[in-house]
C-alpha cells in the first residue's frame, strides 16, 4: 500500500484549473520530488497533501486512510515553506519548541529533543535569536529543524532552497539528503530545479499544466523520457521537426530537410510528423570506435563558443532551418563558423515524438 | 430562475460543507459577523424601505419638498445700504425640503473637493518651508465638536444684531475709507453651505493625500525625466493617481452634507431632509409623520448610495490596505522655485487657516465668558477654568459623560470580537461571502446616521417590542448596537490591513505542526497584529464617543437632558446646550460650556488619533475616514 495516494485531483480557482487530475502514489521513506515549470501546479498539490487546500474532485490518502477532509493540524505532515514562514515574534528556541508544546511532551523531553535538531542542523547557541538575527542559511536551518523536530510522518518541502545563493543550495541540498537519509522520512520536495530533483530524488514526478507528464527514478527520466515535454524539460537539448521515413526496430529514421536522423521511437508510425529532441551532451568531433551507437549529424556552424566545461556550437541542418546545439568536449579545436562539419551525437540522446505544436513553440523560442 | 435559487444554493453548500469539516473555526469566522451585520445593520434599513412604501410619493412633489419656481432665489442675496452701514445677506436658495438637501450637498461636496484637492495636491506634490506644519494643521479639523462648530461658525460670519466677526474685521478696514461698515453675513442654506464646507472638505483632503502616499516615486520621477512638469505633471500624472482618493473623499462629503443636522440647526435652515428626520424624534408619538420621514429617510438612503456605485472599489477594504501600506517608495515632493512657493503659500495658508478656525474658536469660547457680540468675552485669568469646573453642576452633563463612556465600552466588546472577525475572515476565508463581508463591513460608512437612526427606530419597535432591544424601554441597548454597526468599519480595516500584510504561511507553518486555528490565531496572529486592531479599536471608539445623528435622536427617547434618567451621550449634551439657551447656570452662556464640554472631546479625540497613528505606524491613511 503506498504510503501518499492522490487519486484523480482536480482543483480549481476561479477560471483557472490549477490541477486537471493528478494521480500519484509516494512510498514511506522515499524521497520524492515533484517538477515542473512555474505555475504548473506543484505548490497546490503540495498544499492539497498538506490539507491547507480541498480538491474539487478526487482524493488524497494516506496508509490507505482517506484524509481528503481531514484538516491540516491532524495529518502529521509538516510543511517548510519557501520563504520558510519563522515566527518573527518567537526566539528560534520557541519556533522549534511551538510544535512539540502542542503534542504536550514534557519539559524535558521538548528540550531534548530541541536540542537534538540543534545539533542535527548545526544550529547550537542560537535558540535565543529572533528569526530576523539569522542569516538565510540559518534561517533555512531553522525552518526545516522546526519541522524535524516533531519527526513529522511527512515532510512537505516547497522550493525550500530558492530564496538562498547557488553556493549555500548546492551545501544544504547535500544535508537535506544526508538527513533525510539518516532520519528514514517521507519527504515530498516540490522544485522547479531539475538538477536540484535529480540529484536528490528517489523519485521524482514532472509536471506540466496541471497534469503529471512521468513519474520514475531520476535516470529512468533522464535517459528515457516517455513525453516529449519530458524530453524537451530534462537536460540541455534542442528540437527540430521532420517527417517519418521510416520504422528500425525501436527507432524512427525522421527526415529533416536534407538529412535523416536516427531516434528513438515513441509511438510514431511512418510518414508521422515527428519532433527529434537530441541531448547537447556527449556529442564529439571525431568518429568514436563503436560508430554503431552513434549518429552522424551534418551541418554548417552557426554558433561556436567556448564554455569552459564544454564547447557550446549549434549546426543548422542541411536544407533545414533549425539547429542543433550540441556539446563538444573542450579538448578540440572549436570549430568555426560557417564550416560544414560532422559530429557524433549518442543514438540514445534522440528521440523522437508525435508533435505537440505548444510544447514545440515553446522549445524553438527557447533555443 | 426560480430553479437555479436552490440550485446556487446548493453549490454555495457544497463549498462551505468540506471548509466547515476540515477548518469549522474559519467558516465561524466568516459567518458569525456577516449574519451579525445582516441582523443588525441590513434588516433594520429594509424596513425603511417597507414604510417609506406607505407614502403617497406624490405629496413629495409638493412645493414644500420640491421647489423649483423662481422665487427660490428670491432671498438668495440682498443688499442694503443703511445711514452707516451696507448690509449684504446672502441666504441661499430654498428649493424645498429634498432640493435644498441635494442641491446643498452637490455644492459643498463640489467647493470641498476643489479645494481638499488642491490643497492636497500642493502639499504632496511640492517641498517647502512649513510643509509639515500645514499637514499637520490641516488635521484639526477632523477633531470632532458637533455643534458648537457650527456655532462659532454663525458667529464668524453668520447673521447677528451686532456686526459677525468676519464684518467687524472688515468694517475696521472699509470705515476709514468709505465711512461706513459693511456687515456680510450668511444665513440659511449659504450659511450651512459655509460651514460644511469648512468642516468637511479636509476629508477630501486626507483622502487624497492618502492617495498621493502610495503613488511610487519612481512614477514621478519616470514622468519628470520625460520632461512632464508642473501642470502637465499634475494632469498627466498626478491627478489621475490621486483621482481615487478625491473621489472616495468626495462621496463621504456628499453624505455628511445629506446627514448633517448641526449646521442646519445652527443657521436655524430646517428644510433639510436631516431635519426633518431629526424632528421626528422631537415628537416621537406622532406616528402621521411617519410614512412622510419614512420616504424622506429611504431618498436619502438612495442618494447616499448612488455616488458609491462609482466609488465603491475605493471604500473597499482591499484598496483601504494599499493605501494603509503606501508606496514602498512614495514620493516625497518637488522643490520649488521662489514665485511657485508664493504661490503655494498663497493658495494653501488661507485655506488651511480658516479650517481651523472653527476649532480654534470653540477651544476660545470655552475660555470665555459669553460670545454674543463680534467677539468673545473672555474670562478673567482667575477663573480661566470656570467653564470647565462648572460643567459638574449643571443637570445632566455628567450624566451624559457618563453614558458616553458606559456606551464606549460596551460597544467596544462588541466592535473588538466581531471586527477581529470580519477583518481576519475576510483576509483569510477562501469562502462564499468573503467578498459580501466585505461590501458589509464598509457599508456602514455609507449610510446616513440619521437613516440608521430612524431605521432602527422603526425596526426594532416594530418587531422588538417589549423585549431588551425596545428603544421605547431601553434605548441604551439599541444606541450600543447602533455604535458598534456604524463605527465597527475603523476596526475591520485595521484588522483586514494588518493581517494580510502578515505572510499566510506564519499561520499555515503553525497548523501544520498541529495547531487549531483557534491557538493559532492566539498564538501567531494576535502578537503579530495586535497593534493594528488596538489602532482600529481606538478610532471606533472615538468616533462612537463623537458620533452625532444616532446620540441627539435615539439618546433624546428618554427625555432632554434635565430628566434624571436621560440616556443622552456628550454629544448629545453638547446640542442641548447649544440650543437651549434657558439652561442658564453660573452666569454664563451655555454655549460657553458646551464648548468647554468640545474641548474636553476634542483633546480625547487628538490624543487617541495620536497613539493610533502611533500604533499603526503609519498615520496619515488610518485617519481616512
Ligand atoms: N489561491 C489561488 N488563487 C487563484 N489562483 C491560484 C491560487 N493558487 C494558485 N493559483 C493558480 O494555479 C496555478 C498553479 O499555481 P501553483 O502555485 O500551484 O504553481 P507552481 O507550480 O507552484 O508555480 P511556481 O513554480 O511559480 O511556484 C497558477 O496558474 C496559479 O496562478
Ligand atoms: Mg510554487
Amino acid at each position: 500500500m503506498p504510503f501518499i495516494e492522490v487519486k484523480g485531483v482536480v482543483k480549481r480557482f476561479g477560471k483557472t484549473t490549477a490541477l486537471r487530475g493528478v494521480d500519484l502514489s509516494i512510498e514511506k521513506g522515499e524521497l520524492f520530488s515533484i517538477l515542473g515549470p512555474s505555475g504548473c501546479g506543484k505548490t497546490t498539490l503540495l498544499r492539497i497533501i498538506a490539507g491547507f487546500e480541498i480538491p474539487d474532485e478526487g482524493r488524497v490518502h494516506f496508509e490507505g486512510e482517506d484524509v481528503t477532509d481531514m484538516p491540516p493540524d491532524k495529518r502529521g505532515t509538516v510543511m517548510v515553506f519557501q520563504n520558510w514562514a519563522l515566527w518573527p515574534h518567537m526566539t528560534v528556541y520557541e519556533n522549534i519548541a511551538f510544535g512539540l508544546k502542542l503534542r504536550k511532551l514534557p519539559r524535558e523531553e521538548i528540550d531534548r529533543r530541541v536540542k537534538w535538531v540543534l545539533e542535527l542542523l548545526g544550529l547550537e547557541g542560537f535558540e535565543n535569536r529572533f528569526p530576523g538575527q539569522l542569516s538565510g542559511g540559518q534561517q533555512q536551518r531553522v525552518a526545516l529543524a522546526r519541522a524535524l523536530a516533531v519527526q513529522p510522518r511527512v515532510l512537505l518541502l516547497d522550493e525550500p532552497l530558492s530564496n538562498l545563493d547557488a553556493k549555500l543550495r548546492l551545501k544544504l541540498r547535500g544535508e537535506l539528503k544526508k538527513l533525510q537519509r539518516q532520519l528514514g522520512i517521507t519527504m515530498v520536495y516540490v522544485t522547479h530545479d531539475q538538477e536540484e530533483a535529480m540529484s536528490l530524488s528517489d523519485r521524482m514526478a514532472i509536471m506540466r499544466d496541471g497534469r503529471i507528464e512521468q513519474v520514475g527514478r531520476p535516470e529512468e527520466l533522464y535517459t528515457n523520457p516517455q513525453t516529449l515535454f519530458t524530453a524537451v524539460f530534462l537536460g540541455r537539448t534542442s528540437l527540430v521537426l521532420g517527417r517519418v521515413d521510416d520504422l528500425h526496430d525501436n527507432k524512427a529514421i525522421v527526415r529533416v530537410g536534407k538529412a535523416r536522423l536516427r531516434a528513438v521511437n515513441h509511438g510514431l508510425g511512418r510518414g508521422d510528423e515527428a519532433a527529434v529532441v537530441i541531448k547537447a551532451e556527449g556529442a564529439r568531433l571525431t568518429a568514436p570506435h563503436d560508430l554503431g551507437s552513434y549518429e552522424t549529424v551534418r551541418g554548417r556552424v552557426s554558433v561556436s563558443m567556448y564554455l569552459g566545461p564544454f564547447i557550446e556550437v549549434r549546426l543548422v541542418l542541411p536544407g533545414a532551418n533549425y539547429e542543433v546545439l550540441l556539446d563538444l568536449p573542450s579538448d578540440v579545436t572549436p570549430p568555426s563558423v560557417g564550416s560544414d562539419v560532422e559530429v557524433y551525437v549518442p543514438l540514445r540522446n534522440l528521440h523522437a515524438y508525435p508533435v505537440e505544436e505548444e510544447i514545440v513553440r515553446e522549445a524553438m523560442e527557447h533555443t | 430562475m426560480a430553479a437555479s435559487i436552490p440550485l446556487s444554493l446548493r453549490r454555495i453548500t457544497s463549498r462551505i460543507a468540506p471548509r466547515a469539516r476540515t477548518d469549522l473555526e474559519i467558516v465561524l469566522l466568516l459567518y458569525i459577523p456577516i449574519l451579525a451585520m445582516l441582523f443588525g445593520f441590513v434588516a433594520p434599513l429594509f424596513i425603511v424601505v417597507v414604510e417609506a412604501s406607505k407614502m403617497d410619493f406624490r405629496e413629495l412633489t409638493s412645493s414644500y419638498y420640491i421647489d423649483l419656481s423662481s422665487e427660490a432665489f428670491n432671498n438668495f442675496i440682498t443688499v442694503r445700504e443703511l445711514p452707516n452701514m451696507i448690509r449684504i445677506s446672502v441666504n441661499g436658495f430654498d428649493l424645498g425640503v429634498i432640493g435644498n438637501s441635494v442641491v446643498n450637498a452637490l455644492l459643498v461636496t463640489f467647493i470641498a473637493a476643489l479645494i481638499g484637492s488642491t490643497t492636497a495636491i500642493l502639499i504632496g506634490l511640492y517641498r517647502f518651508p512649513g510643509r509639515r506644519l500645514l499637514a499637520i494643521l490641516a488635521y484639526i479639523p477632523l477633531l470632532i465638536a458637533p455643534f458648537v462648530n457650527a456655532y462659532v461658525m454663525q458667529r464668524y460670519f453668520g447673521k447677528s444684531f451686532t456686526l459677525n466677526t468676519f464684518s467687524y474685521v472688515l468694517s475696521e478696514v472699509t470705515r476709514p475709507l468709505i465711512g461706513k461698515d459693511i456687515m456680510i453675513e450668511f444665513s440659511g442654506q449659504a450659511g450651512v453651505a459655509l460651514a460644511q464646507i469648512l468642516m468637511f472638505y479636509p476629508i477630501v483632503y486626507i483622502n487624497t493625500l492618502a492617495a498621493l502616499g502610495a503613488i511610487d516615486a519612481t512614477l514621478v520621477e519616470q514622468a519628470i525625466n520625460l520632461g512632464a512638469r508642473g501642470w502637465r505633471l499634475i494632469r498627466s500624472i498626478i491627478l489621475p493617481l490621486a483621482m481615487p482618493g478625491v473621489l472616495a473623499g468626495s462621496t463621504l462629503v456628499f453624505i455628511l452634507s445629506l446627514e448633517d443636522v448641526g449646521a442646519p440647526i445652527i443657521f436655524r435652515f430646517h428644510k433639510v431632509m436631516a431635519y426633518q428626520i431629526y424632528q421626528y424624534f422631537q415628537s416621537v408619538g406622532s406616528e402621521a409623520s411617519r410614512p412622510a420621514v419614512a420616504a424622506l429617510s429611504f431618498l436619502m438612503l438612495v442618494f447616499a448610495a448612488l455616488p458609491l456605485i462609482v466609488v465603491r472599489r475605493y471604500l473597499s477594504l482591499r484598496y483601504y490596505a494599499r493605501l494603509a501600506r503606501g508606496a514602498p517608495r512614495p514620493f516625497r515632493g518637488l522643490r520649488l522655485g521662489r514665485r511657485g512657493l508664493a504661490a503655494v503659500y498663497l493658495v494653501v495658508l488661507p485655506v488651511i487657516a480658516t479650517a481651523a478656525a472653527p476649532q480654534i474658536g470653540v477651544v476660545v469660547l470655552a475660555f470665555s465668558k459669553k460670545w454674543i457680540g463680534p467677539l468673545p468675552e473672555l474670562l478673567p485669568l482667575d477663573s480661566m477654568f470656570m467653564n470647565f469646573a462648572t460643567l459638574t453642576e449643571i443637570e445632566g452633563v455628567m450624566r451624559s459623560i457618563y453614558n458616553s463612556l458606559s456606551y464606549v465600552a460596551q460597544a467596544l466588546v462588541f466592535i473588538a470580537l466581531l471586527g477581529f472577525m470580519a477583518g481576519y475572515a475576510t483576509a483569510r476565508a477562501r469562502l462564499p461571502g468573503a467578498s459580501v463581508l466585505d461590501i458589509l463591513s464598509s457599508l456602514p460608512l455609507a449610510v446616513p446616521g440619521l437613516v440608521v437612526a430612524f431605521s432602527y427606530y422603526v425596526f426594532f419597535t416594530t418587531y422588538f417590542q417589549g423585549s431588551m432591544l425596545d428603544p421605547v424601554l431601553f434605548p441604551a441597548h439599541v444606541l450600543v448596537l447602533a455604535y458598534v454597526m456604524r463605527k465597527i468599519p475603523f476596526t475591520v480595516r485595521s484588522v483586514f490591513t494588518a493581517v494580510i500584510q502578515t505572510p499566510e504561511e506564519l499561520e499555515e507553518a503553525a497548523r501544520s505542526l498541529g495547531a487549531r486555528r483557534a491557538r493559532v490565531i492566539r498564538r501567531i496572529v494576535l502578537p503579530l497584529v495586535w497593534r493594528g486592531i488596538l489602532a482600529g479599536l481606538l478610532l471606533s471608539a472615538i468616533y462612537v464617543l463623537s458620533e452625532v445623528s444616532v446620540s441627539i435622536t435615539l439618546g433624546g427617547l428618554k427625555g432632554s437632558m434635565v430628566s434624571p434618567d436621560h440616556v443622552g451621550p456628550i454629544t448629545f449634551a453638547i446640542l442641548q446646550l447649544t440650543t437651549q439657551a434657558t439652561v442658564v447656570a453660573g452666569g454664563t452662556q451655555p454655549h460657553a460650556k458646551a464648548a468647554a464640554l468640545a474641548v474636553i472631546l476634542m483633546t480625547i479625540e487628538a490624543v487617541v488619533i495620536t497613539i493610533a497613528s502611533r500604533l499603526a505606524r503609519r498615520g496619515q491613511a488610518l485617519v481616512t475616514i
